[in-house]
């Protein structure tokens, strides 16, 4: 195990290398940098511009910088960003926590929500009900993330012109006194705010999960053990449950370390419409900006998820399915 | 009983009646096709659409970006069309001008009907004011319908800056529909090349482009369109940006078809067929393009008729956050950022700017239904 986990880490490495690479030389890439800004700005004297180029090292080769920023970062330093001057871990840290809030919360919900949804509609196969959510699914599935928030952001905003008050709050993470709150107060106000971004998150991500999960039960309902399984006289629940589900669950079991990078990103959309503090506007903000390290961290470290989630995945599908074995 | 169906099947009438029922591949999948009616459904509507972006600026009874500096409309709402004057006789269609008001309880900006003031919608109007090409190279001004000033005729309301929604939305059509068309058939001819040369040769080209294909999927799909984008310059020309978003999407979308197409193609180059063409002294282009290519001719009717509802989506994500279609030309997901300018409760006074969204959902549907039922009718193992 511990051989196959250090091969597949060694495999990891181009990758991390080349990516980051990648993302270095396209920003590289973008015409000017953080300093055009604050070299039109006439009260900025051009050794005020010098010392920044040297305290950020812009002075140096493409080649220097980069390494420069690659050592940094295996030591655990991810460089400052420009736009604010504070270290862009102090920067990204707490955002990468509000991101993954969202998304813990909604994975959670989703499986829970999904399998059964895929079960039910493999189990009575075109019944009523399987016709309805595979409709309603395939609707949703055409549905861009950022409209369905603003529809949900037009339906709260509407109901508060119609009877005054908020059913829900349609953006941010915490109310105005959240400071002033008990402990138990602040998560109740920040699970309050999370309703309407996780709504917006699960209905497509339910429509999308529900309906790979019910081809997958499919598949496996077809197969000659389930046959078997039910010519033996087994009852129905065992030959469902134990047989066909756990089989349709491996993959998506699997799967979930792979979800681990989406923790960082998977909100998108939503984060931006609903102000979610999150980590995607702070990117996005650092695109217009041009800060170049804030962008860079933030790829590298979703990198790192992405190795550490697949080494997860590789381990759960070893615990789930008997036939693999790495050692 | 074996010996007289081995007869009956080798009379000459039977043989007759089986060849009027064979069919070639592309018969047998057409009637599949037909089968599907929610593909047929899509196949319409997208027909449909593309003759509406075609026909834009004929149907849009304004300029892409025309507005009045005088008769200020921002976020004016949706004109309504009447039938019936005031003493309630039913006649030929008009609209009433409105004037903008300040209300002095909201300062929200309303417009008011003005009964005195009524225009009649006039059809296969004139307005040499806005002329345009039609199909990019007939000049002409002749618009299907159109209102005289004072009067506006807004179907869908007004924008930011005043501009007709109902316009831009058939304008942005062309954008939007086209767009996704156009990156997806660069995304697969570049899945094609790169998955038949790491198919075909192995070796460290495969390793190359395999590896190359992990990296592009390890960063996060939003995180890299959005650096990608920020390589555009500022100050470019609008239409080029067009080209641009083009360009990366098509760039980004590849590594799922190259993949198919390599283990395909690895597959395929092992085959007996493959062998005896190269015994025949076939060069290595021929094989390719000849004996090679055509089999994976299903996989990539599907994979663009699938893909392109996806980049339909990452365009209009990417021209909602402003870094995608830029002014003065309109795509579908940046006439929807609008709805949001000045805060999240704005939004209920200015419903008609979420309109373009539903347009969206209606296009990747089509698509979708449409790829599937192709999937179905090209695939031998999901056919009925």
């Amino acid at each position: 195990m511990l051989g196959f986990i250090a091969r597949r880490f060694l495999n990891l490495i181009p990758v991390f290398i080349g990516a980051t690479m990648l993302v270095f030389l396209l920003i590289q890439a973008a015409p000017g940098n953080f300093l055009d800004e604050r070299k039109l700005d006439a009260r900025t004297t051009a050794t005020t511009i010098e010392r920044l180029e040297r305290q950020f090292g812009l002075d140096k080769s493409l080649p220097e910088q980069y390494a420069l920023w690659l050592g940094n970062f295996v030591t655990g330093n991810l460089g400052i960003s420009f736009d604010s001057n504070i270290a862009v871990w102090d920067l990204i840290a707490p955002k990468i926590g509000n991101s993954a809030i969202l998304v813990f919360g909604e994975l959670i919900l989703l499986y829970l929500i999904a399998v059964p949804i895929g079960i039910y509609g493999a189990v009575r196969q075109y019944s009523l009900g399987d016709k309805v959510m595979s409709l309603v699914s395939y609707f949703f599935i055409g549905f861009p993330s950022f409209f369905l928030a603003l529809l949900i952001i037009f339906g709260l905003v509407w109901f508060k012109l119609r009877t005054g008050s908020f059913l829900l709050p349609v953006g941010g993470m915490t109310s105005e006194n959240h400071a002033s709150m008990s402990f138990i107060g602040q998560v109740l106000d920040i699970l309050w705010h999370l309703i309407a971004p996780m709504l917006a998150l699960l209905i497509g991500d339910i429509a999308g999960l529900s309906r790979t999960f019910r081809a997958q039960m499919l598949e496996f309902l077809g197969q000659d053990f389930v046959r078997t399984a039910r010519a033996k006289g087994l009852p129905e629940r065992v030959v469902i449950y134990k047989h066909t589900l756990r089989n349709a669950l491996t993959p998506f079991i699997a799967g979930i370390g792979a979800l681990l990078p989406a923790i960082l990103s998977g909100a998108g959309f939503i984060e931006v419409v609903f102000n979610w503090p999150g980590l995607t506007p702070v990117f996005l903000e650092a695109i217009n900006s041009q800060d170049l390290y804030v962008l860079l961290s933030t790829t590298a470290v979703s990198l790192v998820l992405l190795v550490i989630g697949n080494l997860i995945s590789d381990f759960l599908l070893a615990v789930v399915d008997p036939r693999i074995r790495y050692f | 009983m074996n010996n007289s169906t081995v007869n009956s099947i080798s009379t000459p009438d039977a043989r007759e009646g089986m060849a009027a029922y064979s069919k070639s591949r592309l018969q047998v999948a057409w009637e599949q096709f037909r089968k599907h009616q929610l593909a047929l459904f899509g196949a319409l509507i997208l027909f449909a659409m593309y003759v509406g972006a075609i026909f834009s600026p004929f149907i849009s009874p304004y300029g892409l970006t025309e507005y009045s500096t005088s008769n200020i409309t921002r976020f004016h709402p949706p004109t309504q069309v009447r039938f019936f004057d005031e003493k309630g006789a039913f006649g030929f269609p008009f609209v009433y001008a409105t004037k903008s008001e300040l209300d002095m309880t909201t300062f929200a900006q309303t417009y008011v009907e003005q009964p005195n003031i009524k225009c009649p919608i006039r059809f296969f109007v004139s307005r040499p004011e806005q002329p345009y090409n039609l199909f990019f190279v007939i000049p002409t001004s002749i618009r299907l319908f159109a209102v005289d000033q004072p009067c506006n005729i807004f179907l869908m309301g007004a924008d930011l800056y005043g501009r007709d929604v109902f316009t831009r939305l058939w304008y942005g059509a062309a954008v939007s529909l086209t767009i996704g068309i156009f990156a997806v058939t660069l995304s697969t001819v570049i899945g094609l090349i790169m998955g038949g040369l790491a198919g075909y040769y192995g070796g460290w080209i495969d390793n190359l482009v395999m590896r190359f294909i992990e990296i592009i999927g390890a960063i996060p799909g939003l995180f890299l369109l959005l650096t990608l984008t920020s390589v555009l310059p500022q100050d470019i020309n609008p239409l080029l940006v067009f080209y641009s978003i083009i360009f990366l999407l098509g760039l980004i979308g590849w590594g799922g078809l190259a993949r198919t197409v390599r283990s395909q193609i690895s597959a395929l180059r092992e085959s007996d067929m493959v062998q005896a063409a190269t015994a025949l002294g076939a060069s290595e282009a021929r094989v390719i393009a000849v004996h090679m290519l055509p089999i994976t001719f299903s996989l990539l009717i599907v994979g663009l008729s699938l893909g392109i509802p996806g980049a339909i989506l990452a365009e209009s994500g990417l021209s909602f956050l402003g870094r995608g279609i830029r002014e003065p030309y309109s795509s579908w997901g940046s006439m929807i950022a609008q709805a949001q300018e000045g805060g999240f409760s704005s939004i209920a006074y200015r419903p008609w700017m979420l309109i373009p969204g539903f347009f969206i959902v209606i296009a990747v549907l089509c698509w979708q239904f449409l790829g599937d039922g192709l999937r179905d009718a090209l695939d031998p193992r999901k056919r009925q």
